[in-house]
């Protein structure tokens, strides 16, 4: 118990881990609020230059980034109805209609405060059930971690993309780039055409470089000219009837928002979402009316996306799964530093699941400070003209991609990702699954041949797994529902059971 | 999640392109180990890419079965260049691919101080002094952040070797 303690307040009284966590937040404020940044390009690019450092230093930064970045979306999306991040899409829809009507310091200031709830919400769930599940993932066997890598892909695929097909195209290209480069098992070379370049294989991060660095930025010179909106700032600190009123709604909202975070394939965004409509179903005779600066309609998105923070940490290191794209860049990290997101996690290296913890906590005690304080200085910076950014993301790009190998040709796949990634986004595909494929192909890979040869290579044995043991049964039932209710056959059915006879 | 009614220009073309890398793909992992054994290098890529050709003939059918846009070839091509590969984008992506083949020549700094300046000026519009600050600012903060505060390499020019 006391080692536990130490782990939770380690960062809380260490000045450099306490001076890291609070630059994180902040910079995560403007990362997430900045629009043409993002928290999936900051972390990409900032893994390629914490790799060397100790673990806990850049968990503080990356976590801090995490959670300012998630709130960050909100404030753009009050200020200029442009939301930062997916996860502040929701926020828009009534926070900018406040903004108009010159209550932007009090959206903000109880945006901040709810966040803030939210967040420590998701934190305790965390805390609560990450052990359990933990324990009970012990059990799973190679065929499971394989099921697990498959809907994780499938979900980020179907829920976020314009359709399944595209969603399963992504998914499965990330997985054949996680599979160039030698065997890991035999050392026979994979798609390396024999060129010495490829047969390392190609980093993730230099892929989530490409992929969310320079694809976006080229995405984001379509919407170069968007002219700057200016809002009037008054109160920001919420009054304390506010909070009192809004808190049952919040409390209910960052359930929603730990719930939805912990599923695989869902995050912040699909949570903000849920909450707006339960706030919308729940509140009678709201006034002023949802979509023109309801306060419930603000509170409920911001407590649920930032509790998803903290639910969407239990299955990346209880099962080694990311649910989004964010949290895939931030497994990504972990890998990085030698950890091994699973349930093995937790039993090998348990002082630094307590660290996370009082570390997303102080976070969040950050975000407070940071973000009642300083707007004035922040609408000036938000208003950074694209021009001057898009360079800027490049430069910064070539910088993360060369810095982790110190390998010019990594600079090279960069662009030519930047590119790809450029086309899928214009033609409607989502790069998330793109880059869950390249990190989890290996795991998927191995996993798969593992249970294969457990099966002594009998595919009959092999089916015959899936199905005779209850986790895996589970898992197999889960994995085709949800292949299923993306067919048309599906569509045919529900059409049916719908149309009156 | 339903597709989009309208037509993108070149939506048709990108989806045979997809088909057409994705059966490449499926031959490079069948040519790993080909059909072997069920635990060989080559499956799980086999699997990876035949999914890939699978979900890109369904893009590739819906691509053609969705009505066009009754435009004729001109005109889409027009579309094309204006919509999705604009000359700015172009111009950028040009300017991209300069910078990382002068980098070994030029060192990092330098070839970035040059591409910051050019890029900067092309698409913020400003003064060239203005411009020409700016680009000395970001440089030099870029130097200090990595290869001061982060101790990044940073690849050295062979032009300004020890220099840059």
């Amino acid at each position: 118990m006391a080692e536990v303690f130490a782990q939770l307040s380690l960062s809380w009284f260490d000045p450099w881990l306490l001076f890291l966590t609070g630059a994180g937040t902040l910079a995560g404020i403007y990362v997430g609020a900045i629009p043409g940044l993002s928290v999936t390009m900051a972390v990409s690019i900032l893994i390629s230059f914490t790799f060397k450092w100790e673990v806990n230093d850049a968990l503080a930064l990356i976590a801090g980034i995490f959670v300012g970045g998630v709130y960050g979306g909100s404030r753009t999306a009050i200020l200029l109805n442009i939301p930062g991040a997916p996860s502040a899409i929701a926020s828009a829809l009534d926070g900018y209609p406040m903004a108009k009507r010159g209550e932007a310091g009090e959206a903000i200031g109880l945006t901040t405060v709810m966040s803030v709830f939210g967040g420590l919400i998701g934190i305790l769930a965390l805390a609560l059930f990450a052990p359990a599940i933990s324990s009970f993932a012990i059990q799973f066997q190679s065929r499971d971690y394989l099921l697990l890598g498959l809907i994780g892909i499938l979900l980020v695929g179907t829920l976020s993309g314009e359709s399944f097909a595209k969603g399963a195209f992504a998914g499965a290209l990330g997985v054949l780039i996680g599979m160039v480069g030698l065997d890991p098992m035999t050392a026979e070379g994979r798609f390396t055409f024999g060129s010495i370049n490829l047969m390392g294989g190609i980093h993730y991060v230099v892929a989530m470089i490409g992929f969310f660095g320079v694809a976006e930025a080229l995405v984001q010179l379509h919407t170069l000219d968007l002219p700057a909106i200016k809002q009037k700032i008054d109160r920001i600190v919420p009054r304390l009837s506010d909070i009192k009123r809004y808190f049952s709604l919040a409390l209910r909202a960052s359930g929603i928002g730990t719930v939805i975070g912990a599923l695989p394939g869902t995050g912040g965004d699909i949570a903000a979402l849920l909450a707006y409509d339960h706030a919308r179903r729940s509140t009678k005779n709201p006034d002023p009316p949802f979509g023109e600066g309801n306060k419930e309609g603000l509170v409920a998105p911001e407590a649920a996306n930032n509790a998803a923070v903290g639910g969407a940490f239990v299955p990346m290191l209880t099962l080694g799964i990311p649910g989004d794209a964010v949290t895939a860049v931030i497994i990504g990290a972990l890998f990085i530093h030698g950890l091994k997101p699973g349930p093995l996690l937790l039993t090998d290296t348990p002082h630094l699941f307590w660290f996370t913890v009082g570390n997303l906590t102080l976070a969040n005690v950050f975000l407070l400070i940071f973000g009642l304080t300083g707007i004035r200085i922040f609408t000036k910076v938000v208003e950074c003209p694209k021009g001057v950014l898009i360079p800027l993301i490049i430069v910064l790009s070539a910088v993360g991609a060369y810095a982790i190998q110190n390998n010019p040709v990594d600079i090279v796949w960069m662009l030519a990702f930047g590119v790809v990634g450029y086309f899928l986004k214009i033609y409607g595909f989502q790069v998330g699954p793109v880059i869950l494929g390249v990190i989890l192909g290996p795991m998927m890979d191995a996993n798969f041949r593992r249970a294969m040869i457990g099966a002594r290579g009998d595919p009959l044995v092999f089916a015959w797994d899936f199905v005779s043991h209850p986790i895996s049964l589970v898992l197999t039932i889960a994995f085709f529902a949800m292949l299923i209710s993306q067919t048309p056959l599906w569509a045919r059915i529900t059409r049916r059971g719908r149309t009156p006879v | 999640m339903s597709e989009k009614p309208s037509q993108r220009p070149g939506e048709r073309l990108f989806s045979v392109v997809l088909v057409g890398f994705s059966l490449a793909a499926l031959w490079q992992a069948y040519s790993i180990s080909g059909f072997s054994g069920l635990s060989t290098p080559g499956i799980f890529p086999m699997l990876a890419t035949a999914t890939m050709v699978l979900s890109a003939l369904v893009i590739l059918r819906r691509a053609f079965v969705q009505p066009g846009s009754g435009e004729t070839a001109g005109q889409t091509i027009r579309r094309f260049f204006r919509e999705i590969v604009p000359p700015r984008h172009v111009t950028v992506v040009a300017l991209i691919a300069a910078y990382l083949a002068v980098m070994p020549w030029l060192g990092f700094l330098a070839a970035s101080a040059v591409f910051l300046f050019i890029t900067t000026k092309l698409l913020w519009r400003r003064s060239l002094l203005a411009t020409l600050i700016l680009t000395a600012g970001t440089t030099a903060a870029i130097y200090v952040v990595f290869r001061i505060v982060f101790q990044v390499v940073l690849p050295q020019g062979t032009l300004l070797r020890g220099l840059f």
